[in-house]
């Protein structure tokens, strides 16, 4: 294939990964399938030994087709957040049918056009690493053929201008040989090359006002992971991820690594609100009390209840290593009271959930590995240490529906049946005994829960009801539904029955890597949960959540392709950490790392030589007229540098211009004093604009002068048979030759000077 | 005049100093550029304002690839120099291949989709696109050749010519202008003249076949001269032998082709021409120059002696000849007709007893006073009715 046929193939591929990229932002398999199909049938049909293609008409009228198909389809039951998903959705389409059509210039603008704005439409949607690679390979290729089409394209204008003139020109022959085609190919490696690198410098350093949040939606698809809220309405299906977020290795006081007996409930956000409305949960917001610790180096802890004097018990240790995940987060198990890190961090406490979160303002990246202390079951006084006097709250009682109340009293009359119940506390009841009511409660519901509730992450088969709040479907109608739906049904429940309580979201790590003795958190081990008061700081956690349901797809979902997923999850990591959670904060980081590198490296240098110069002055007794001489001795050494700069360079020059370069040192010495006249000669017909080209002898040259100016020719002539004797002779320059000279360039100048003023 | 017709010189230290003098740099945008400036910045807006990290990525890479155009395309037209190569004549209405030597003189750096673009009035050459070359390699000399149209005839200047890329992504367009003078004479332009039309009016005349005044034929006797060894022995005179006892050898004449002589009559003075209303003198003048180079195409196609003489233009007498060179130089001097200059007297008939056809080619009207009697005269309001009508 001949370099110019080659951008077929390049456009090909520019689309083909563009619509894939489009298809891995979606998550969307069917749509990747039947484009990767379609879009390779096209390459055989048109460009097969039988290449057809299809009418201009007709690839017209599929456009407007898809454009109303489409079009129609998101007004009539499209939501508005998905908007870019339908748009790449019909650019994806038109350009399916652009491969199909001719391949003229501005098809090929066109088809070149749809793949970036496919691209584009695909970093709105997602922000995955596969998505982040597909759009590095797409930039790759684009440059590649825009490069190609740029040839192809001038080829094409060069040959229909001769076709405008046919029967009068030779038709236009491109000669493509391998020489081009492998510098082409360096060419495109040195400009990939480049618009990385400045590409890179321009992400870095462009500006970033607004915070990282949500990175666009998927529509209504989702997948299973982390967030600080619940959207019951997110998304119909689930679809089960096996990213390796990160291990957790669990050691006991006595030192002994294990796995538990239950699974490892990992605290990533409290939520308290739930927004009827909006049909969500979402942690509230206060920065009352938050209380910041900065971790010591080397992994060494920082006592999070630091009120505490003393042994306040048996501590287990939790050490956290991320694989691909990267969040301000610190996940936790309950109650952590102390944390430790490999480098020095900012850690923010809320007493009010004991959640933890990373607010360095001094990093790059969010990826680092800690270490935390926790107590399983903390005392009461350790709790109250941490919490450290926050206020008490009402909001845990507080749900907005009030439909609630009574399927909640309906709910406990039907969990009586099964499970122990105890009777409601008296008005007047202690807080222990109320504490313990809600406890009891709440355990009972849970498992009556876990036993009539069936789990599930497919919810499109239990159709929505207007008007119908998700959780009440889910209590009253469904009975199935995933985690969040289990912890929001649990915790409305509890709400409505006055028992405080709170929605707590994280990751379960239930899958334990015997050999490595870690636990393995991916993403589809996130996971929600309820925590019920059972104390006035202390917070027991409640899941209903059918566990073996969790175990079982756990281990329907366990590949052989997990086994190397370690190597995928070290590049997301790297992706989620250096490209997806950079912002302003990094930014600064890495500006304040130049800056004071810079001052390292030169300040202390600078300060020494200061420093030697003043020894020597007071050595010296040169006083205060000593900065004069070192400034003169500066310039001085500066000028002879420059000096001899020039001079090297105007010998390297001569030299070249004398083709001395094969001359033995000593004679080329000699050469450039004794021929400095015919250069001189040069210069002086250069400045007359008679510059003498390489491929001439002086002699020829000399010769080509006389057919514009007789004299000057003469003239020149002799100052080059005089060189010649210098340059090939026995002749030596002697100083009485010298003056000969001076008068040979004399009559030259005149020779010009009677010639410019004839012309 | 003749020294300008005889050839469109370009002068030495002109190409001297294209080739090496330091040619002009300019970028200019491009409409494609200008487009892409505006969607980057779109993205760029978006990407600001709205918190995704591979927006800004994609807006980045954009940008570079923007600033990669300009370094790219500007490095690889660093060290590349290029000359015109001295153009052949051209004729109107044919195509005019103009030739440009590119030397890329980079050691590392290729060159790519250079275009060359001539200065040059759109209204004395019609161009049919840019001379182009795919790859111009490092230390490497191409050639690259622009196709033109000469619209009129006589001595077009050629000023300064540009090399430009858009290579690698049509963003920036890069320029290199060379400043080279150089001339090329546009040759009037040659209709087809119907075949018989020499032959009828040479036929039985004085430009009809006839024995050429000189030796080397093999028909009539010439002539006799002294016997040169290697002659052939038919040709001895022996009569001649037999009386003198010297050796002899009998001269032939030859025959030679019939001659024809155009006379291009341009006594008038342009604005003196009689001219019907809508009709215009100075085009009257160009079409009776076409018909006079019609006409000796036509007698070099047919194999006549031939030769041109213009009244009314100072212009040297040419000879009788026939061959390429000779016509091209006669085509040449009738490019080089200055309309505009001052008229001059006298018919430019060569010597009197020169044995030729005599046509005379007049613009607006005939005047037989300007030839013998035995002269042919055409106007140039009769060149449709001497063409061949396909």
């Amino acid at each position: 294939m001949t370099l110019l046929r080659r951008y077929r193939f390049a456009s090909f591929m520019l689309a083909l990964v563009a619509m894939i990229a489009f298809a891995i932002a979606e998550l969307d398999f069917q749509m990747l399938f039947i484009s990767v199909v379609l879009a390779t049938l096209s390459w055989y049909v048109t460009e097969g030994p039988r290449g057809r293609t299809l009418p201009d008409w007709m690839s017209n009228i599929l456009v407007i087709a898809v454009l109303l198909w489409r079009g129609s389809s998101f007004l009539i039951d499209g939501d508005a957040v998905d908007a870019m998903g339908a748009l790449g959705g019909i650019l994806m389409w038109i350009l399916l049918i652009k491969l199909y059509a001719r391949r003229t210039s501005s098809e090929e603008r066109q088809r070149f056009a749809l793949s970036t704005m496919l691209v584009i439409a695909g970093c709105l949607e997602s922000v995955e690493f596969a998505f982040g690679a597909l759009v590095l390979v797409y930039g790759g290729v684009a440059i590649w053929a825009a490069m190609l089409w740029q040839l192809a394209r001038s080829a094409e204008t060069a040959r229909a201008s001769r076709q405008v003139i046919a029967g009068f020109a030779p038709p236009l022959e491109i000669a493509v040989g391998r020489r081009v085609v492998a510098q082409f190919r360096g060419i495109a490696i040195v400009s990939m090359v480049m618009v990385v690198a400045l590409g890179t410098v321009v992400f870095v350093f462009f500006p970033r006002f607004a915070a990282l949040g949500s990175m666009g939606g998927r529509g209504r698809t989702s997948v299973t992971g982390f967030s600080d809220e619940i959207r019951l309405r997110g998304g119909d299906r689930i679809t089960e991820s096996r990213r390796e977020l990160f291990t957790v290795r669990w050691i006991d006081p006595d030192g002994t690594t294990r796995q538990l007996l239950r699974p490892l409930l990992l605290r990533g956000a409290v939520l308290t609100w739930y927004a009827a409305n909006g049909e969500r949960w979402v942690a509230s917001r206060g920065e009352a009390g938050i209380r910041i610790f900065r971790t010591p180096a080397q992994n060494r802890f920082v006592a999070l209840a630091a009120a505490l004097k003393g042994d306040i018990g048996p501590m287990a240790t939790a050490e956290i290593e991320m694989r691909s995940y990267a969040s301000d987060v610190i996940f936790s198990t309950y109650a952590p009271v102390g944390v430790a890190t490999s480098e020095p961090r900012s850690i923010a406490l809320d007493p009010m959930t004991l959640i933890l979160r990373d607010v360095s303002t001094d990093r790059v990246g969010r990826y680092w590995n800690y270490s935390l202390h926790v107590q399983s079951q903390p005392s009461a006084m350790v709790l109250d240490a941490l919490a450290a006097g926050s206020s008490e709250s009402d909001q845990y009682t507080l749900f907005p529906i009030p439909r609630m109340q009574a399927i909640a009293l309906r709910i406990l009359d039907e969990a009586r049946v099964s499970e122990t119940i105890p009777d409601t506390p008296a008005l007047d009841a202690d807080d222990a005994a109320r504490f313990q009511y809600g406890r009891e409660v709440a355990r009972a519901i849970a498992s009556w829960m876990r036993k009539q509730f069936t789990y599930t992450t497919d919810l499109s088969a239990f159709p929505r009801v207007v008007g119908e709040d998700p959780i009440v479907s889910f209590l009253e109608r469904n009975r199935s539904g995933h985690c969040e739906y289990f912890a929001s049904g649990l915790c409305a429940v509890l709400r409505s029955l006055k028992i405080e309580s709170r929605i707590v979201t994280g990751f379960i790590a239930i899958e334990y890597d015997e050999r490595a003795e870690h636990y393995i958190v991916r993403e589809s081990n996130a996971h929600a949960w309820v925590e019920v008061r059972t104390g006035v700081n202390s917070w027991t956690a409640m899941d209903a959540t059918p566990e073996e349901s969790l175990l079982q797809i756990q281990e329907r979902n366990r590949s052989f392709a997990d086994g190397f997923r370690w190597m995928y999850s070290r590049l997301e990591f790297l992706w989620n950490s250096r490209v997806v959670s950079y912002d302003s904060a990094a930014q600064s980081t890495i500006a304040d790392r130049v800056r004071s590198g810079w001052r390292e490296a030169f300040g202390a240098r600078l300060a020494q030589i200061g420093a030697s110069m003043r020894n020597i002055a007071s050595e010296l007794s040169l006083g205060s007229a000593g900065g004069v001489w070192f400034a003169t001795i500066a310039i001085g050494i500066s000028t002879a540098l420059l000096a001899r700069l020039i001079v090297v360079n105007r010998t390297r020059r001569l030299r070249r211009l004398l083709h001395l370069e094969a001359v033995a040192p000593a004679e080329q010495r000699r050469l450039l004093r004794d021929a400095a006249f015919y250069v001189e000669a040069l210069h002086v017909l250069e400045r007359a604009g008679f510059s003498k080209p390489s491929h001439l002898t002086p002699r020829a040259f000399a010769e080509s002068l006389r057919a514009h100016h007789a004299q000057t020719a003469d003239a020149f002539a002799a100052i080059v048979e005089q060189f010649y004797r210098i340059r090939y002779g026995p002749t030596q320059n002697r100083s009485e030759e010298a003056v000969t000279h001076r008068s040979q360039i004399l009559a030259l100048r005149f020779a010009l000077s009677q010639n410019s003023q004839r012309s | 005049m003749l020294a300008l017709a005889l050839g469109a010189r370009t002068c030495h230290n002109e190409r001297v100093k294209a080739v090496l003098s330091t040619p002009k740099r300019r970028t200019r945008i491009v409409a494609a550029g200008v487009i892409y400036t505006i969607v980057v910045l779109v993205i760029g807006l978006a990407a600001g304002s709205r918190p995704n990290n591979l927006l800004i990525w994609v807006f980045a890479c954009l940008l570079a690839a923007m600033v990669a155009s300009g370094f790219v395309s500007g490095f690889m037209l660093m060290r590349v120099r290029a000359r015109r190569i001295e153009p052949r004549r051209g004729r109107v209405g044919e195509a005019l291949l103009v030739r440009y030597e590119i030397t890329n003189t980079s050691r590392f750096i290729p060159a790519y989709d250079l275009h060359v673009k001539e200065h040059v009035d759109g209204s004395l050459l019609e161009t049919a696109g840019d001379a182009w070359v795919l790859h111009a390699g490092p230390r490497d000399q191409v050639h690259a050749e622009a196709v033109f149209r000469p619209r009129l005839r006589g001595p077009i200047r050629l000023n300064a010519f540009e090399v430009t890329s858009t290579f690698p992504f049509d963003l920036l367009r890069k320029v290199l202008i060379f400043s080279q003078r150089s001339e090329v004479l546009i040759h009037p332009e040659v209709r087809a003249l119907r075949s018989n039309l020499l032959s009828q009016i040479t036929s039985g005349g004085m430009g009809g076949n006839r024995l050429s005044s000189s030796a080397g034929g093999n028909d009539d006797f010439f002539g006799v001269r002294e016997y040169r060894p290697g002659d052939s022995i038919r040709q001895i005179a022996w009569k001649r032998l037999a009386g003198t006892g010297k050796l002899a050898t009998i001269e032939r004449s030859r025959s030679v082709p019939p001659r024809v002589r155009i006379l291009l009559d341009l006594r008038v003075a342009t604005n003196a021409l009689k001219v019907t209303e809508g009709e215009s003198a100075r085009t009257l003048e160009e079409e009776a120059i076409v018909l006079a180079a019609s006409f000796l195409a036509l007698a070099d196609r047919l194999g006549y002696e031939y030769s041109l003489s213009i009244a009314g233009v100072a212009t040297p007498p040419v000879a009788l000849r026939r061959g390429h060179f000779h016509r091209e130089k006669l085509m040449s001097v009738l490019a080089a007709i200055d309309l505009d200059a001052v008229r001059t007297s006298g018919n430019g008939l060569a010597a009197s007893d020169e044995r030729a056809t005599v046509v005379v080619v007049h613009a607006d009207r005939t005047d037989t006073s300007i030839a013998p009697n035995e002269a042919w005269h055409f106007t140039a309001r009769q060149f449709p009715t001497l063409v061949v009508t396909s």
